[in-house]
């Protein structure tokens, strides 16, 4: 991601990313597909649609195998600054947010947007945290 | 932290690219060590003082301790 080298710790993360993201597309179609022509009810109509989330779990944790394998502590050090910047900027986002929809009634933001808002402001602050060490 | 990397590799002709090569780090993050910007942990300090021979307080200069 920042290591103009590709390190082997960034090709492993680059490789596990790329592979949840293809389950995460078979894993969403197989639960729109089952939960609209199977009818599914109860406890299997609930894991059916979980089941696109648990790809996602799956990147997270690729990104905290990556901080653990990362031998070089400049470029970890790069990932967890982006990594922050994810997490507050979603933070503010969500909460300014709920607090508009509390109050003057905007559009519900469904939780389902919270995860690419999440990675959304991961993509804002990298060049921010690239260019401070420039 | 000021250090005096830039000198002890010009001394032996190295290229930033060369020290973070033995390293094993990228070149980003020599430069960024290098400027001042970012403070090495003590075991890069320590591979540092091991590949140019020097303890570390040689490379190293503590600012606050400077006053």
């Amino acid at each position: 991601m920042f290591c103009s080298i590709k390190s082997p710790a960034v090709r492993r993360l680059t490789n596990r990313v790329l592979g949840t993201m293809v389950l995460n597309i078979l894993f969403a179609v197989i639960a729109a597909l089952a939960i609209r022509f199977a009818h599914l009810r109860g406890i299997a109509g609930y894991l059916v649609a979980v089941l696109p989330a648990l790809p996602i779990v799956g990147v997270i944790v690729a990104f905290g195998v990556f901080l653990e394998e990362e031998k070089d502590e400049f470029q970890r050090n790069l990932m967890v600054q982006a990594l922050l910047g994810g997490i507050g900027g979603t933070l503010v986002a969500t909460t300014v947010w709920g607090n508009l929809e509390a109050f003057v009634h905007v559009p519900h933001l469904q939780s389902i947007w919270i995860y690419p808002i999440f990675w959304l402001f991961v993509g804002l602050s990298t060049p921010v945290v690239l260019w401070r060490y420039r | 932290m000021k250090n005096r990397l830039k000198v002890l590799r010009a001394e032996r002709d190295w290229s930033q690219g060369d020290l973070a090569q033995r390293l094993e780090v990228s070149r980003q993050s020599v430069n960024a060590v290098e400027t001042g910007k970012f403070d090495p942990s003590l075991p890069l300090a320590f591979k540092l003082a091991r590949l140019f021979e020097r303890p570390i307080e040689e490379i190293f200069t503590d600012e606050e301790e400077r006053g």
